[in-house]
């Protein structure tokens, strides 16, 4: 069972308790983990595993040394103490050691709903039993991924300050093949709340795109107008919006980097649509009630009308160049500063254009331009006259995420929905996407 | 809850068992207090004998310990050095032909047994939506022990060796002019894995891997330009002597000043070339065009969902040309600093070596018990591997090597007969379509070859070709004395996604009239390929 707040508090306590260094922190985390798996319409493997891990960072005289365990009891929780102070002592001095945090006030995050731990196991099989019914009786192959999570946990420091924190999250994917293996679909959602699956919908999305992804046609790589759904977005987005880092674009390898040691922040990168930011207590999306090196999370906006707002610092480096330490972010929302379109809204004003559900194998090829290349997956349309002409194979792309958003090229975004993460993890809430040129480098044969 | 293993002794009424243990199944630094209590062949009889009673028709249990060991260091200072261990056992059960897993941290009788009847209950709720019975091909019954080849221990050195060996590295990089920035890491794992299974069987394997890296950063802060050099050398299944048998600080230094040859180099013009590729870079495209084409579990559909099916389909075994007739590529479980190199797999088949592609053709998969009975074969490769003891073992790659050729070919040899053509090594960005078939490779240093002489770097390159295509277009191989082992301990796959340890040996080759493309460009000037269709 994952640990509640009393046990991670007498653990962390125990450790810190050994610990004769001059500074240290304390971390428990403990997850279980449940999964259905299946393909060709038949269960493949199913499991229930629970985990726990102890942590220890110390610091003596500034050097410093970790170790972790998953052996709770005292005498192996002595040892990875001792064995984490004999690696600080032969270590060279951390020039990047700060000291750990004192009490902190964390504001509560909910991300643990109970149903979701006490998954149902015949629930569980009927559902998955009728998403397989469903696949055979429109005569295509199901395979999907059913997982749910807890995790709790938490970490103290010798300075004074505790957390604990526990999430849930269930996620369910499915991919229906037609029997002839020439069209393929594919749906993901997931939530925190177990109740908020739509499990259903899930597979008809599936299957729908797989029927209708039929007969489709070979036509010319190149640059197009392309309607991203939310799925793609996270896909190809998911990576960049990492990466809003101060201390790589002030040390120059970065793509929010300009000469001398300046960086774009302040500068209209991005169209003057697109707002992307972090938000703990969002509803739909709520994500962890502590920030990078355990300070309490906070909203935090990286882009608003195009603007790059924030390049997020650590501790050490908010400290070398005077300012506040980054308290996020924590999640990642991608919203229109304006009005928004529906898909089919986006789709009735295009001429010509390509619709994408899923990208795939998404790699850096670029640093400097943030660029990108991957394939396109399970659906893509071809449209014409305001309408879904044809179904089209997969290309493979070469794109620059900043060119991607940039200013004049992004036409239209939908309401944001909450997407991404197959196992059960936080995801992302964001929108469809029409962005005026897309570059497709080459066909991929691929289904 | 409880956490103490002691509780097993007195629920169980065992005696001492560790002399029935190698001496290296226990980790004395973190195990001293359970090393005479723990008792592996009487936990596994608890959980065997309670599958039976559930009903299973096979069963087996993972009782196994990882320890990993990670140092990290930035310019001249360290990030961190970490140690840690993980224990535990899991559990698979086939009921009804349904498999059901369970895994626990507790290794106890109370908890093995608590944990057995959890994995039946999920087989059974689960068999009443099976369609296909799950079947498995038979494997002789076997007792036995096997050790990883290495000289020393990587987890007896003290952790301010490792951190000097990696400050020398970096120091030998920030001598050169220009550079700004090195990270390096030294990681290794130890797995400690004990399989018992229903058949009958008992095996107990110690596995060592050492993973050291660098990445050098050189910046023009007038231009705004910076350009980056990772190490070419990759992870083995080899012991510490890995760090002075291979000259990393000379590697550093030479990394060093391609990284700021890179800043001027020439971008490549997009177009035809004809590519010769060293094993630090052709490691990889292996890995991703031929490893995992050849997964059996793939072909079957049992990836579709995530990392997807192969172009490859069972009719097409013994039929397909898969390359040019100088193509043969031989799975090999057995191979000394491989990095899936085993003795067993995790469910008993010995560790062996066979022919993927022969002279050219597709001739064979990578299979497992229950894969295996699906093409009506009679016995697996043994590819079955789980990442953890929390981990539901499943299809994984052995190391997948391409064959030099016979005579004594040398990397100049190859270059000589280009005329115009790049030379690539190190792993760059990589990717792959999700049948294996259309794929996109980039490097860390990029040579031009101009009348059969290198003349200079390029920048900005990667080539995008489909499996056998570009394989059809070899036509030259180094000889035995140009043949390495890269390998990557992080080959991802599987829901939920588990990560596996594998190499690749290969000499450099040579490949005819390939599409290379800008990766800077961004626009249409990247290069769109002409034979795209």
């Amino acid at each position: 069972m994952p640990l509640n707040e009393a046990e991670v508090k007498a653990l962390t306590s125990k450790i810190i308790s050994l610990v004769k260094a001059d500074d240290a922190t304390a971390s428990v985390n403990s997850n279980k983990q449940s999964h259905l798996r299946f393909a060709a319409n038949n269960v493949l493997t199913s499991g229930t595993t629970e985990g726990r891990n102890a942590n220890v960072t110390v610091w003596i005289g500034g050097r410093r040394g970790s170790a972790s365990t998953n052996d709770l009891d005292d005498a192996s929780l002595k040892a990875m103490v001792e064995r984490a102070e004999t690696i600080a002592r032969s270590a060279p001095v951390d020039r990047e050691y700060m000291p750990t945090l004192g009490k902190q006030a964390y504001k509560p995050v909910n991300s643990y709903f109970k149903a979701t731990e006490n998954l149902s196991l015949t629930d569980r099989a009927r559902q998955i039993g009728d998403v397989i019914t469903q696949c055979e009786k429109n005569n295509v192959i199901g395979a999907g991924f059913h997982s749910a999570r807890t995790q709790a946990g938490g970490s103290a420091t010798k300075n004074g300050n505790f957390e604990y924190e526990r999430s849930t999250g269930v996620g369910l994917s499915v991919t229906a093949r037609t029997q002839d293996g020439q069209s393929s679909g594919y749906f993901l959602r997931s939530h925190n709340d177990i109740a908020k699956l739509d499990t259903k919908r899930i597979a008809s999305e599936s299957i729908r795109k797989c029927l209708e992804g039929r007969n489709a046609r070979t036509i010319d790589p190149g640059i197009y107008t392309v309607i991203l759904e939310p799925q793609a977005v996270v896909d190809i987005l998911g990576g960049f919006m990492q990466g809003f880092n101060a201390r790589n674009a002030e040390e120059g390898r970065s793509v929010f980097s300009l000469p001398g040691g300046k960086t774009r922040l302040g500068e209209k990168m991005f169209d003057d649509k697109v707002r992307i930011y972090s938000d703990p207590r969002h509803p739909e999306l709520p994500g962890s009630q502590s920030a990078q090196g355990g300070i309490p999370s906070q909203r935090v906006v990286l882009v608003d009308n195009g603007i790059v707002e924030t390049l997020t610092y650590n501790r050490f480096y908010a400290k070398l160049k005077g300012k506040e330490p980054t308290p996020g972010p924590v999640n990642m929302i991608l919203e229109s500063t304006g009005t928004t379109q529906t898909i089919d809204e986006m789709i009735r004003s295009t001429d010509r254009g390509i619709l994408v559900g899923r990208f795939w194998y998404i790699r850096g090829t670029d640093a400097r331009t943030a660029s990108s290349t991957g394939l396109t997956r399970d659906g893509v349309w071809m449209i014409e006259n305001g309408k879904i002409a044809y179904p089209v194979r997969n290309f493979r792309f070469n794109q620059s995420m900043t060119k991607l958003l940039g200013p004049g090229n992004v036409l239209a975004m939908s309401k944001p929905e909450r997407v991404g993460a197959g196992e059960g993890g936080g995801g992302s809430l964001l929108p469809a996407l029409k962005v005026k040129e897309f570059n497709f480098t080459s066909q991929s044969e691929a289904v | 809850m409880s956490f103490s293993r002691r509780d097993f002794i007195k629920a169980a009424g065992l005696t001492v068992g560790a002399a029935a243990l190698p001496v290296w199944a226990v980790d004395p630094r973190w195990l001293a207090q359970y090393a005479r209590e723990l008792n592996k062949d009487a936990i596994a009889d608890a959980a065997l004998a309670t599958a039976k009673k559930l009903g299973a028709s096979y069963a087996d249990i993972r009782i196994n310990r990882y320890r990993q060991e990670n140092v990290s260091t930035r310019e001249r200072q360290v990030l961190n050095a970490s140690s840690g261990q993980n224990f535990g056992f899991g559990v698979r059960v086939l009921i009804n032909g349904t498999w059901g897993f369970a895994a626990s941290p507790i290794v106890t009788a109370d908890e093995v047994v608590r944990v057995t009847t959890e994995a039946a209950a999920i087989a059974k709720a689960n068999s009443a939506i099976q369609r296909k019975k799950i079947e498995l091909v038979p494997t002789p019954k076997v007792t036995a022990t096997w050790k990883s080849s290495f000289e020393r221990d990587p987890f007896d050195v003290p952790a301010d060796e490792k951190t000097a060996m990696l400050l020398r590295i970096n120091e030998a990089a920030l001598a050169i002019k220009g550079v700004s920035f090195v990270t390096s890491n030294l990681s290794a794992v130890n797995e400690q894995k004990y399989l018992a299974t229903s058949d009958g069987s008992r095996i107990e394997q110690y596995i060592i891997r050492t993973n050291p890296s660098f990445s050098v950063t050189a910046v023009d802060r007038s231009s705004g330009d910076f350009q980056a050099v990772n190490s070419l050398r990759q992870a083995q299944q080899i012991g510490f002597e890995y760090m002075t048998k291979h000259d990393w600080a000379g590697e550093a230094k030479t990394a060093a000043e391609h990284a700021v040859m890179k800043l001027t180099a020439k971008p490549v013009v997009p177009g035809k070339y004809d590519l010769v590729l060293h094993p630090s870079h052709l490691f990889l495209t292996i890995h991703e065009s031929v490893g995992h084409s050849t997964e059996l579990d793939r072909a079957l559909l049992w990836e579709a969902n995530y990392a997807g099916t192969s172009f490859l389909t069972p009719d097409k075994t013994g039929k397909l040309q898969f390359g040019s007739k100088m193509v043969n590529f031989v799975a090999d479980r057995t191979q000394p600093q491989g990095m899936a190199t085993v003795g067993f797999d995790d469910e008993a088949v010995p560790g062996q070596k066979w022919d993927l592609v022969k002279d050219g053709v597709f001739v064979d998969w990578q299979t497992t018990r229950d894969t295996a009975k699906i093409v009506g074969r009679s016995k697996s490769y043994g590819c079955l591997h789980g990442d953890s003891w929390n981990s539901v073992p499943f299809p994984r790659m052995p190391n997948v090597s391409l064959q030099p050729a016979k005579e004594n070919v040398s990397q100049d040899d190859l270059i000589s007969g280009v005329d115009k053509g790049i030379m690539i090594f190190g792993r760059g960005s990589y990717s792959i379509d999700q049948q294996r078939y259309n794929f996109q490779f980039g490097g860390q240093t990029f040579w031009e070859i101009k009348g059969g002489k290198v003349v200079g770097m390029l920048k900005d390159v990667a080539y995008q070709s489909k499996t056998t295509d570009f394989w059809g277009a070899l036509d030259g191989l180094g000889g035995p004395q140009t043949y390495e082992l890269p390998g990557s301990p992080n080959d991802g796959k599987g829901e939920p996604g588990q990560s596996n340890s594998v190499s690749h040996g290969c000499p450099p080759a040579r490949f005819r009239n390939i599409n290379v493309l800008n990766t800077a460009a961004g626009g249409p000037s990247a290069g769109i390929l002409e034979d795209s269709e």
